[in-house]
C-alpha cells in the first residue's frame, strides 16, 4: 500500500550538509501499525515529515496506492498527522477542530455534524464538544488531537511521538486506546518513538532506525529475538555482549567454549538476554563461564545479578523472585553461569550502511 | 515563579519613588485638562467651572477642519501601514531564513533610529519637488510620510506574535487539508488579529500625534491638530487650547486602553 523506495533527505549545503535520510526503502500494508523507533536524530521524524509532505525529498519516491506522492503538498495527500505539541487549534471549539479537515475538503455540513459527533464518541469526549480546546488537559487534548486527524478517514496517519508529553499512568492508557483506535478504524497507522517499550507493545512490525538508516524491520518478536546487529540489540531490550572467537563452528570465549552452527570463522560479538543466562547449574549443550558476583539489584519481580567474567566483562542475568526461590547470592560469590547455546546471537558489529 | 529572590518591591523606599515619578508624570497633564474646564481666559487664573471652551472649540472652523484632517490623515495610513507591517512580518517569519533578512529587518525598522527632523527634511526635499510637477497639494503626500514612518510601529507588535504563534497550527492546517489561503484566513488570521490590532491602533496614535514632518510637509493653509495646535499656542495661550488638547488626550488613552483590552481578551 505505501512504498518507500530509495528515499533520501540532505539539509544545508556544501560544507554544512546534513544527510538525515539515506536512501531508505519499505513497504507498509494495510492496516499495519508500523512503527519507527530510534533514538534522537535517527532520521525518523523526517521520514515521517516527508510521508506527510511537510518537507521535500532529496531523491526517491514516496508511492501510495500506486501513486508517487512525493512532490504532492501536504494538503492534497489522503495522510493525516497527530502531532507531538498536539497543534490544535487555540481559538476554537473542540468540535471546530474536529471538523477542520472536513470543512477544508469543502464537504457539506449535512455530513459534518454526524461525523464531528461519530469521531468525539469513538474517542469519549463528546460531552466537551463544545469547550475551547485551550482548557483541556493533556490527555483529552491528545485525544482530540486523533479525532480530527482520523475525521477525514485518512489513508494513513502518521503519530508524532504522540505520547511523549504524558505521563506514564496516561501513556499505559493512551497505548491500549491506540491499539483499540486502529482496529475499530481499520487504518494504517505509522506511529514514531523513541521508547522501545511502546514500540514493542503496540506495533505489528518496527523499523528500527540510527544514523538516517533503517537498521532492521521485523515484527517486535523478531526484534527481540533475533537483532540484526549490535546496535538493534542494544537499542531494544537489555543485552549481554561478548566478544568470541570461532573456527569450524565452534565458539571459544575464554576458557568456555560452545557448538553455534551459524558462527563464521575468526573474531565475532555474541550476544544474549539477560534472562537467558542460566546461574549456578549446568545446563546442556551451552557456553559455561565462572564468574564473580559484582553487584545485587532488586526489581521486585526479579533480581539483575551482575557478574564479572575473568577477562573483565560483565555480564548481567535477570533471576526471577519465584515465592520458593532455591537460589541466593552474595556480592564477591564465585559461581558459575551456563549461556545456553540457542539463546546465543552472533551479532554485527557494524551498523546498517547500504 | 512564585518564590523569587529578588523582588524590587520589597526594596525600601519603592513606594515613595513610585509615586514621584506618577506625579512628575501626571501632574502636567492633570493639570492642562483641569484648566479645560476653567471659566476664564487665561491661563493660571481659575475663574470657575465651565465647559465653554469645548464648546468653542466644537464651533471653531479651523480646529474642526485640523481634526478631520488629522482623522483622515491616521487612518488612511495606518490602514496602509498595517496592510504592509502584516505582509512584512508574515515574509519575515514564514518563510524559510533567506539570505538578507537581517537587512530587510533593520530597513524596515529604519524609522525607529533615523532622527524625525532627518526624514522631515529628506521628505520636504522630494516631496517640494513633486509638488512643483504636479501642483497637488492634498493630503496625499501626509498619507504616504506618515505610512512610511507608521510601518515599524505596526510590523512590531505584529511580527511579535507571530513569532510567538506556534508553527505547526499553520502545518497542522496544511496537513488538514487547508489551502495555503484557507489556512491563513482561519487559523493565521485570526490568532494574529490582536497583534494586527494593536498594531494599527499604535501606528494611528504616532500618526495622529506627529508634528514635525506633518509641520514640514503640509500645504498652505493644511492643517493637522498637531499644527493646529502649534500655531495657535505661537499667538497665545488660551484655555480653548486645553479643551483641545484634553480632547486630543482623551482620543489617544480610549485607542490605546481599546487596543490593551482586545489584545488582553484574545489571550
Amino acid at each position: 500500500m505505501l512504498d518507500i523506495r530509495g528515499l533520501s533527505k540532505r539539509f544545508g549545503y556544501g560544507k554544512g550538509e546534513v544527510t538525515a535520510l539515506h536512501e531508505v526503502s519499505f513497504q507498509i500494508a494495510e492496516r499495519e501499525f508500523f512503527t519507527l523507533l530510534g533514538p534522537s536524530g535517527c532520521g525518523k521524524t523526517t521520514l515521517l515529515r516527508l510521508i506527510a509532505g511537510f518537507t521535500g525529498p532529496s531523491g526517491g519516491s514516496i508511492v501510495l496506492d500506486g501513486k508517487d506522492i512525493a512532490a504532492m503538498p501536504p494538503n492534497r495527500r489522503p495522510v493525516n498527522t497527530v502531532f507531538q505539541s498536539y497543534a490544535l487549534f487555540p481559538h476554537m471549539t473542540v468540535g471546530q477542530n474536529v471538523a477542520f479537515a472536513l470543512e477544508a475538503q469543502g464537504r457539506p455540513k449535512s455530513e459534518i455534524d454526524p461525523a464531528i459527533d461519530e469521531m468525539l464518541t469513538l474517542v469519549q469526549l463528546l460531552h466537551l464538544k463544545h469547550r475551547k480546546s485551550s482548557e483541556l488537559s493533556g490527555g483529552q487534548q491528545q485525544r482530540v488531537a486523533l479525532a480530527r486527524a482520523l475525521v477525514a478517514r485518512p489513508r494513513i496517519l502518521l503519530l508524532d511521538e504522540p505520547l511523549s508529553a504524558l505521563d506514564m499512568k496516561l501513556r499505559k492508557d493512551m497505548q491500549i486506546e491506540l491499539k483499540r483506535l486502529q482496529r475499530e478504524t481499520g487504518l494504517t497507522f505509522i506511529f514514531v518513538t523513541h521508547d522501545q517499550e511502546e514500540a514493542l507493545t503496540m506495533s505489528d512490525r518496527i523499523a528500527v532506525m540510527s544514523g538516517g538508516r533503517v537498521q532492521q524491520i521485523a515484527t517486535p518478536r523478531e526484534l527481540y529475538d533475533r537483532p540484526a546487529n549490535r546496535f538493534v540489540a542494544g537499542f531494544i531490550g537489555e543485552s549481554n555482549f561478548l566478544s568470541a572467537m570461532a573456527s569450524g563452528g565452534v565458539v571459544e570465549v575464554g576458557d568456555g567454549k560452545v557448538h553455534l552452527a551459524d558462527a563464521p570463522d575468526g573474531a565475532l560479538t555474541l550476544m544474549i538476554r539477560p534472562e537467558h543466562v542460566v546461574l549456578s547449574a549446568k545446563a546442556p549443550d551451552a557456553l559455561q563461564l565462572e564468574a564473580t558476583v559484582n553487584q545485587l539489584v532488586f526489581f521486585g519481580t526479579d533480581t539483575h545479578v551482575h557478574l564479572l567474567l575473568n577477562d573483565g566483562t560483565k555480564i548481567v542475568a535477570r533471576v526471577q523472585n519465584a515465592l520458593h526461590a532455591g537460589q541466593s547470592f552474595h556480592e564477591g560469590e564465585r559461581i558459575f553461569l551456563s549461556l545456553p547455546s540457542n539463546a546465543l546471537r552472533v551479532v554485527n558489529e557494524a551498523e546498517a550502511e547500504a | 515563579m512564585s518564590k523569587r529572590s529578588f523582588d524590587v518591591t520589597r526594596l525600601p523606599g519603592t513606594a515613595v519613588i513610585a509615586m514621584a515619578c506618577f506625579v512628575v508624570l501626571y501632574i502636567p497633564m492633570v493639570i492642562l485638562v483641569g484648566y479645560s474646564f476653567n471659566a476664564g481666559k487665561v491661563i493660571g487664573n481659575w475663574e470657575g467651572f465651565s465647559l465653554k471652551w469645548y464648546g468653542a472649540a466644537l464651533q471653531n472652523e479651523a480646529f474642526l477642519n485640523a481634526a478631520l484632517n488629522s482623522l483622515i490623515l491616521a487612518t488612511t495610513a495606518s490602514v496602509i501601514a498595517t496592510l504592509f507591517a502584516t505582509m512584512a512580518a508574515l515574509a519575515t517569519t514564514r518563510t524559510e531564513k533567506f539570505r538578507g533578512e537581517g537587512a530587510i529587518h533593520i530597513i524596515l525598522n529604519q524609522p525607529l533610529m533615523v532622527p524625525e527632523i532627518v526624514l522631515a527634511i529628506a521628505l520636504v526635499i522630494i516631496i517640494g519637488q513633486i509638488k512643483q510637477m504636479t501642483v497637488y497639494t492634498g493630503l496625499g503626500f501626509l498619507i504616504a510620510a506618515h505610512t512610511t514612518f507608521c510601518i515599524p510601529f505596526a510590523y512590531l507588535p505584529i511580527r511579535a506574535r507571530l513569532e510567538g504563534m506556534d508553527l505547526s497550527l499553520e502545518t497542522a492546517a496544511a496537513d488538514l487539508y487547508a489551502s495555503r489561503f484557507y489556512a491563513f484566513r482561519r487559523v493565521t488570521l485570526p490568532l494574529l488579529a490582536p497583534g494586527i490590532l494593536s498594531g494599527f491602533m499604535l501606528a494611528f496614535v504616532v500618526s495622529l500625534d506627529d508634528l514635525i514632518i506633518s509641520d514640514f510637509l503640509k500645504s498652505p493653509g493644511q492643517d493637522t491638530l498637531p499644527t493646529y495646535l502649534m500655531g495657535e499656542l505661537k499667538r497665545n495661550l488660551t484655555s480653548e487650547i486645553y479643551a483641545i488638547s484634553s480632547l486630543l488626550l482623551l482620543l489617544s488613552v480610549l485607542i490605546v486602553a481599546g487596543s490593551w483590552v482586545a489584545t488582553r481578551k484574545k489571550d
